[in-house]
């Protein structure tokens, strides 16, 4: 803080005349404070790393959490991990701000007689849950969410012992619950499959969403894109191929788009099926079970007839029946939450039995023993069944904790009225939300950083939790408070708890593992059974496939998308991810309707018009965005805004209490299962129409047309084999195009030939999703500041890397420049390029001689260096820089948006920029300044990998890689040589010869060519 | 310059010790020592001059604290001479002069990390615990002893500082055996650590201080070190 | 610039005491005397505004430059369209003193002290908006290059460091000259003034006394400052145009850049010196000095560097066009019927077409005509600057970073302020200096009497 007081002194003296002379006495007292005993693996000023789990998602991915005195400062993937080998989503990467969030609970709570809430201290706290649970006999049940396996049986346990009637129910508001029927129809085991897409060469994903938040969808994302990897001879022949109304990130991704009428995946898959059993039994293959149930199955749901339900064309499932019969390793995934309809088993049963027949059950699809299997969370059935028993009154007492029910139960449910009737609600939340506002007692949970836990996701996995930072606050593990409360309870009630502490417990559970080595390595990770190949079994004849039908309010069908950052909404008090724009749309901070350019012409709207959206269940007002990838029936809102309550959820920030930020789409949604009880989404049309009010969109890209710029280049598969890529293309001008990739450090350029390194990277269209990762991982590597919807709406963001999101090579036509372009979507057209765009470290940067200080100037190993304190902000330097990668701190952010606690979490190694100068990606410098101090140490040249920048490291599809470019042997030199016909620069035509090179993305096209691997 | 210091921290500690002592009434009247660092102090100048007669009550007959302990610890605390009051009377001319121990063995960072950090109070005391029980006369050592009873941490007044945009690699120089004193003078023989200052005249006959990032550069220079802006500024 | 006979010299400058004053005499200097209420409530007024955007100037270095309208990627904005739009401005007066003076040009005589005093003022507006568009005021110092303990040194490739020195030295010397002329008229003044106006213009005048010695000298060293000014009137604004021209961005990065921005000064800078000498000859009654003749020599500058600008305007949409590049054309396209047609049309009009109808002398010499259009003028070169600099940066090669720009309410303010700061310097100008150089009208006048003496014989 004395910091920015100096910094204001100087803004005073700058005005005021004759202030140079008081200069001097701006100078202020810094204390120097050490521990008082210092643990011994703790060196200040060097980070050390835990292995811990992230508890975000069920996925349950392995983090190393890099802290630097005794705070944490950044998450990294495990690379131990086998769910995610060293990767983080977005929402794993910002959720490391949960424990330095501004809103954080710091002492337990009671609400008073008038509603408002006292803080109370936690002996009190403890003897009034005791008390009321003692006087609930028995009417005490508890909704929480994944807890891990320790922490679930020890609240269990508390129940059964607190004398509860039902117990506890894990809720998920993605709980995927068809999954576990399907499989049990199909196959008669009761169990959750496991979809293990290593080395899969034919995907067909049926709306599942499995780069975006599908079961582990880290896992998932690695799995797909290095089975496609084009540089070997079956990544050339792998496909993926998408089937769903709207072009989502996953379908962006894959090689064929088939815009299927929503609902009718489960017959197209069936279609499939049928085309692909009699291909199989004419190769004289098993078909998965006996073959007489599964043609009866079949029967009736030949291409043709399903080709009109579906608006597939007859052939296209002909030609994708015998391509994936002929498939090694085939896999079908069945809809994720958009596309789950009142008929999500019957559709994921029919999924499954595509599975089964071109034999994928066993070697993609996995069905472990009951016993091996996963938790699974609570039907959407029995949720409401808890909701009734609250609103009759039969729950005394309600326990509350990492669920927030009122915002993502639909309303219909009655949810928050039910809890009204609940005599006394207590929520364990760390972070205040709609529920736990609610409640009557709040005892705050550590966060998982703060906290001891273990996690469970699959077989073979027991991924462990430890904490990383004394708690900040007040706060108490949920498993203490729950063995405090019991013991306050009485001996009857303690004597059936175990004794110690939660920590003690942990270990216990461990004891029959080293635990030392599982703290260090994260867990313990064994081959899991992977269970047979189980033929599909009678009990299938006995399904129904049929179109789900729809709460009919209007003509168009509402498809409530689970958004790819923000997940079911618990990433929404997130500054990072809440302006981490969508990756399909681009829009942050905001809610928006996705509609078709149709149904906007049809209702007049275009973009930015508020529209109103009325099923009979609710009404929601919110912006349109015409967009041509998506069907006209359908307008598509993403899940997870709509909070009321949080500093970044809602409006809290900008001093707008208690007001939503966006919408929540579930207000629109009935509380209807499916047919075995799981919770349907895909439930209700809409009747949609013009307010005639406009809203301002906060979108950071307007354009989807590159313009034939080559900035995201793409090769055809043809054109690869046959030795002519994007690097080669007429424009690039043959062979000199791939002198200029080779050598982005050609001496005329490189200031300083004899230095050993020239830093640079490699950025493989080929792989990039587009999740962006990166993006977060970045910002809180580099402490980049979250500027807030209002100032991104004035194009003030000041993300260091960006993923542009182009369609095709564009159209180059004026008119098309002219105003505000279209976007260039079209239905069944998947040729969309997530190209990541930060600063290119150019070997001829144009920011450098422009620079009147010398600010921005070119280091001996090929950097692009930015000096802070040197820069007096012209800003030239951006006007200059064709790739638009650079930022100006408009304001000061230290004060605006580091809130307390949040600076604690600054990185120390990074200098927090000041008002007035310009910064931008440095490709990490503080790791490389790290990695160069630490090989001078032992003594020998910085080693290859040795250095890895935050959206490197993170990256779920390893798409990006750094390193010496001078090394012929470094991993990025391999990489673009590698690659030859594939590497580019942005924009080379400028001949800024930047140390970033690009590999181009290859269109595969529906089939393996021939020759697709000559 | 530095013997210039060291002479007004001396006279410092004199005059502190006087202040001490009991003023003096008449000559042939006996001076009792009150303290063991009063004990030494009279015994010295009985040195001087045989005639003054003085008596050592038998408690403060005692060898510890020693006569340079009780010095530098008033020296420590003496405000005519440079640098700011430190929490606790703490010499450093006591320890890494007097008794030569290697500046690393508190500040251990220096040659593994960018920062040389701050012994723990738990350091200290590793030594102080073990120290007679007259040692806490001394009321640095009291104030030590109570941080570790109560196991708060002495809050240092910093004194080489560095602006927030500068990442200084101690490591990286220590390895390099630059010496410790020619960024921070001669920390053993000061009672009280201040920022000697130092000017070079680099470049075109152009003062720079101090810590300031010519006196950095003139010595990257003449090292043959870095001189690439990123080397320090990230 | 011959040296008047000796004997009429010494007739206009040293005037018998009691005999009554010259006629010229007495006009000229009767502007500097006496203020209306109308004088006092302008300046009253430009005081107020300056002001007030000096307030928000305050408020902007201690918030920070987000308060104006930048969006990214337009870092650029109203701050230095303006900045570039003053130093236009400040062509008009080197150019008349300086390079009309060398080609003898007689009817400069009348106009040239306003349009020097204008340049002054100009390029003192135009400076200010350096300091106001950087983003930390307070370490703008680096931008010289002076030996520092930190042995860092400024880069002489940055075309912004080039601008620092163009308009330093501009300044410095476009003071010189208006000083250097300013003399023999002081010494007039003196030896009428009472009061502490005596005071100022003894000191001022360096206690000239119109020998024929300080003749030969003055003249010589108007001759020379001419000489050393007429490369500045060229090298300036070029050196301002590369600012753009040196950069990539398309529709910056033109060679035309340089003789198009000179000709742009001399163009608006001539409009404001019609602006604002049309008032006050109105004002102050300077019919018989500042005569049609000089407005209508004006027109015909105007005229021809119209032309000029109007070519330049074609030959930059040319080139975009023939040169193939898709980005330029682009850049071009929208600047026509892109976000910013408004601008683009309204520069075309004002500074285009308008002044065509300056071909019919009726109009050169219809004075409320020439008014309005050098108004038009002004407003049209003001949006000039804001088309490429604007739509320049608003869509580079990156349309994924494309960004449409508005200037904020703050950043208009402090534009509106330059306009007053400007406003309020030239009307303390007029009543402290003679607004007309006396001494040349005189010369001319002696001049034409003397001649018509020898057409007698």
């Amino acid at each position: 803080m004395a910091e920015l007081d100096r910094r204001d002194f100087l803004k005073l003296v700058s005005v005021s005349a004759g202030g140079a002379a008081a200069a001097g006495c701006s100078d202020h007292v810094e204390k120097l404070i050490p521990y008082v005993v210092q643990p011994e693996e703790i060196i200040p000023g060097k980070a050390i790393q835990y292995a811990s789990t992230c508890l975000e998602c069920p996925a349950a991915c392995g983090l190393h959490v890099r802290t630097r005195e005794g705070r944490p400062i950044k998450l990294e993937g495990n690379p131990e991990h086998p769910v995610n080998r060293g990767a983080l989503c977005a929402l794993g990467q910002a959720s490391i701000g949960r424990t330095y969030h501004p809103d954080r609970y710091a002492k337990p709570r009671l609400r008073g007689a008038g509603g408002a809430y006292e803080e109370i201290g936690w002996d009190k706290a403890t003897a009034l849950l005791a008390e009321k649970l003692g006087a609930a006999g028995g009417r005490v049940r508890a909704l929480t969410g994944e807890l891990g396996p320790t922490l679930g049986s020890l609240f269990d346990r508390f129940l059964a012992a607190a004398g509860s009637s039902g117990g506890r129910l894990h809720y998920e508001p993605f709980g995927y619950e068809a999954l576990r029927e399907a499989s049990r129809a199909v196959f008669g085991a009761g169990v959750r499959p496991i979809f293990d897409l290593e080395g899969a060469d034919f995907v067909i994903d049926f709306g599942a969403d499995s780069l975006e938040t599908w079961l582990s969808p880290v896992e998932h994302a690695r799995q797909i894109e290095s089975a496609r990897e084009v540089t070997s001879a079956e990544g050339r022949e792998a496909r993926l191929i998408y089937v769903g109304p709207r072009l989502s990130m996953t379908a962006g991704n894959a090689d064929e788009w088939l815009p299927a009428k929503p609902g009718s995946e489960g017959i197209l898959a069936l279609a499939i099926a049928r085309v692909a059993f009699d291909a199989v039994r004419s190769a004289g293959r098993p078909v998965g079970g006996d073959p007489g149930l599964l043609e009866g199955i079949l029967a009736g749901f030949d291409a043709e007839s399903v080709a009109s339900r579906s608006g597939v064309p007859a052939e296209t499932i002909l030609r994708i029946g015998r391509a994936i019969a002929q498939a090694k390793r085939p896999a079908a995934l069945p809809p994720g939450v958009a596309l789950t309809s009142r008929r999500a088993t019957a559709t994921t049963a029919a999924v499954l039995i595509l599975d089964a027949v071109v034999g994928a059950i066993g070697t993609t699809v996995l069905l472990p023993a009951e016993a091996a299997a996963a938790p699974e969370p609570a039907s959407f059935r029995e949720i409401l069944k808890l909701v009734d028993a609250m609103a009759s009154g039969q729950v005394a007492v309600l326990m509350l904790g990492g669920v927030n029910p009122v915002h993502s139960l639909p309303p219909g449910a009655g949810f928050a009225d039910a809890l009204a009737k609940v005599d006394f609600v207590v929520s364990f939340a760390s972070l205040p939300d709609e529920t736990s506002e609610r409640a009557h007692l709040i005892l705050p949970d550590h966060t998982p950083l703060e906290s001891w836990g273990d996690a469970a996701p699959q077989p073979g996995v027991r991924s462990l939790v430890q904490p990383s930072v004394r708690p900040l606050f007040d706060t108490q593990a949920l498993g203490d408070s729950l063995l405090q409360v019991g013991r306050a309870m009485g001996d009857s009630v303690a004597a059936q708890l175990p004794a110690g502490s939660f920590r003690s417990l942990v270990e216990a559970a461990w004891s029959g593992t080293d635990f030392r080595a599982a703290l260090i390595r994260g867990g313990v990770f064994e081959a899991a059974p992977r269970g047979g190949a189980l033929p599909v079994a009678a009990s299938a004849a006995r399904i129904e496939f049929k179109l789900p039908q729809f709460e009919e309010a209007g003509p168009y069908l509402v498809l409530p998308v689970p958004s790819p950052l923000l997940h079911d909404g618990r990433g929404a008090n997130l500054s990072w991810l809440q302006e981490t724009p969508d990756p399909v749309t681009k829009v942050a901070w905001q809610s928006w309707a996705e509609i078709s350019h149709e149904t906007a012409k049809a209702l007049g709207v275009e973009r930015g018009d508020v529209v109103a959206v009325e099923t009979g269940f609710g009404r929601l007002e919110l912006p349109a965005l015409p967009r041509g990838g998506i069907r006209d029936e359908v307008i598509a809102i993403a899940i997870g805004q709509g909070h009321t309550v949080g500093h970044y959820a809602s409006h809290d920030a900008e001093g707008r209490a208690g007001e939503a930020r966006g919408v929540n789409v579930i207000a629109l949604l009935p509380p209807l299962t499916d047919e075995s009880g799981g919770r349907a989404w895909l439930t209700a049309r809409a009747k949609v129409t013009a307010t005639g009010a406009h809203a301002r969109i906060a979108q950071l890209q307007f354009t989807d047309n590159q313009r034939k710029r080559q900035l995201a280049e793409s090769v055809s598969l043809a054109a690869l084999a046959a030795g002519d890529g994007a690097a080669h293309g007429e424009a690039h001008g043959g062979e000199h195009g791939s002198h200029e990739i080779r050598r982005p450090y050609d001496p005329v350029n490189d200031a300083v030939p004899e230095s050993p390194y020239r830093w640079g990277m490699a950025i493989d269209l080929d792989r990039c999703t587009g999740c962006s990762a990166c993006v977060v991982a970045c910002s809180i590597e580099n402490n980049v500041p979250q500027v807030g919807e209002e100032w991104v709406l004035r194009g003030r963001q000041m993300p260091w890397i960006r993923i542009e999101r182009y369609l095709g090579d564009g159209e180059a036509d004026l008119e098309n420049g002219r105003r505000r372009p279209e976007d260039r979507e079209k239905l069944g057209d998947v040729d969309v390029r997530h190209s990541p765009m930060m600063c290119q470290h150019c070997g001829a940067a144009p920011c450098e001689p422009v620079c009147p200080v010398l600010a921005t100037y070119h280091t001996p190993e090929g950097l692009n260096g930015m000096i802070y304190n040197r820069c007096i902000g012209t800003r030239y330097c951006s006007n200059n820089c064709p790739y638009k990668v650079r930022r100006f701190n408009f304001f000061d952010y230290q004060i605006e948006s580091w809130p307390e606690p949040m600076r604690l979490m600054l990185n120390p190694d990074v200098t927090v920029r000041g008002q007035g100068v310009m910064e931008k990606c440095t490709y990490c410098v503080q790791r490389i300044e790290t990695a160069r101090q630490d090989a001078k140490n032992a003594g020998h040249p910085i080693a290859d990998g040795a250095i890895t920048p935050a959206c490197v490291q993170t990256c779920p599809t390893h798409a990006l890689q750094f390193g010496n470019l001078k090394d012929p042997q470094s991993g990025v030199n391999q990489r673009i040589e590698g690659n030859p016909k594939r590497a580019y620069h942005a924009l080379h035509v400028l001949n800024t010869r930047p140390g970033s090179t690009y590999l181009a993305k290859v269109s595969r096209g529906a089939e393996p060519e021939e020759g697709g691997h000559s | 310059m530095f013997l210039a210091c060291l002479l007004v921290a001396l006279a410092g500690g004199a005059v502190g010790l006087a202040a001490l002592l009991p003023d003096r009434a008449d000559a042939d009247e006996t001076l009792v020592a009150a303290s063991v660092c009063e004990a030494h102090e009279l015994r010295a100048r009985q040195a001087e001059d045989p005639s003054l007669q003085i008596q050592i009550p038998p408690e403060f007959d005692s060898p510890w604290p020693t006569r340079a302990a009780c010095l530098s610890h008033a020296a420590a605390m003496d405000e005519s001479t440079p640098g700011p009051i430190q929490p606790i009377q703490f010499s450093h001319k006591h320890h890494a002069g007097l008794y030569q121990i290697d500046c690393q063995y508190c500040h251990s960072g220096t040659d593994r990390s960018p920062v040389a950090g701050v012994p723990s109070v738990e350091l200290c005391m590793g030594c102080h615990k073990q120290f007679p029980p007259t040692y806490d006369e001394l009321e640095g050592i009291r104030t030590l002893k109570d941080h570790w009873k109560l196991q708060t941490p002495v809050e240092w007044v910093q004194i080489h500082r560095l602006p927030e945009y500068v990442q200084f690699q101690h490591q990286a120089h220590v390895r390099k055996g630059i010496a410790c004193q020619s960024c921070h003078g001669k920390v053993e023989e000061m009672d009280k650590v201040y920022l000697v200052p130092d000017t070079k005249w680099w470049p075109w006959l152009l003062p720079t201080q101090k810590l300031e990032m010519g006196w950095c550069i003139q010595c990257h220079r003449a090292n043959g070190a870095s001189q690439d802006c990123v080397t320090c500024h990230y | 610039m011959t040296p008047p006979p000796a004997e009429s010299v010494a007739a206009m400058i040293r005037p018998v005491p009691r005999a009554p004053d010259s006629k010229v005499n007495r006009d000229l200097l009767a502007v500097m005397e006496g203020a209306s209420l109308g004088y006092w409530a302008l300046l009253g007024l430009s005081v107020a505004f300056v002001g007030l955007a000096g307030g928000i100037w305050i408020y902007q270095v201690y918030k920070g430059l987000g308060i104006a309208g930048y969006i990214h990627p337009v870092f650029w904005g109203a701050y230095i369209v303006t900045f570039v739009f003053w130093v236009g401005i400040a062509h008009a007066g080197t150019l008349i003193s300086a390079i009309l003076f060398l080609f003898r040009a007689k009817w400069r005589n009348a106009i040239n002290r306003s349009a020097e005093a204008m340049t002054v003022i100009a390029v003192l507006t135009a400076a200010q908006f350096l300091g106001i568009h950087v983003g930390r005021i307070w370490k703008s110092y680096f931008i010289l290059p002076y030996p520092n303990q930190r042995g860092l040194w400024v880069n002489f490739k940055s075309p912004l460091l080039w601008d620092t020195f163009a308009i330093t030295t501009y300044a410095t010397t476009s003071i010189v000259f208006l000083y250097v002329g300013l003399i023999p008229d002081l010494a007039i003044a003196r030896d009428r003034a009472v009061g502490w106006r005596k005071l100022l213009y003894s000191v001022l005048s360096l206690g000239w006394q119109g020998t024929s010695r300080q003749w030969k000298s003055h003249n010589r060293s108007v001759l020379h400052l001419s000489g050393l000014a007429t490369p500045l009137v060229l090298s300036v604004h070029s050196v301002v145009s590369w600012d753009f021209a040196v950069s990539i961005v398309p529709g910056w990065h033109a060679t035309i850049f340089a003789p198009y921005f000179v000709a742009g000064a001399i163009f608006s800078g001539f409009a404001m010196v019609l602006t604002m000498m049309i008032p006050v000859r109105r004002i102050y009654g300077l019919e018989g000095y500042i005569t049609n003749y000089h407005f209508e020599n004006m027109s015909r500058f105007i005229l021809l560097t119209s032309i000029i600008v109007a070519y330049a305007y074609g030959a930059e949409y040319f080139m975009a066009w023939y040169s193939g590049v898709e980005s330029e054309q682009t850049a071009f396209y929208r600047r026509a019927f892109g976000p910013y047609w408004i601008s683009t049309w309204t520069m075309i009009l004002c500074n285009g077409v308008f002044p065509q109808l300056l071909w019919f002398k009726k109009l050169r010499t219809n004075v409320p005509f020439l008014f309005v259009l050098s108004v038009l003028i002004n407003i049209g070169m003001w949006f000039e600057r804001y088309v490429i600099i604007i739509t320049g940066l608003s869509s580079e090669y990156d349309p994924a970073a494309w960004g449409i720009y508005t200037p904020s309410w703050y950043e208009l303010g402090i534009v509106a302020g330059s306009f007053a700061f400007f406003a309020h310097l030239f009307l303390i100008f007029l009543k402290i200096f003679p607004v007309v150089a006396i001494a040349e009208v005189k010369e001319i006048a002696i001049h034409e009497r003397s001649h018509a003496h020898a057409g007698e014989h």
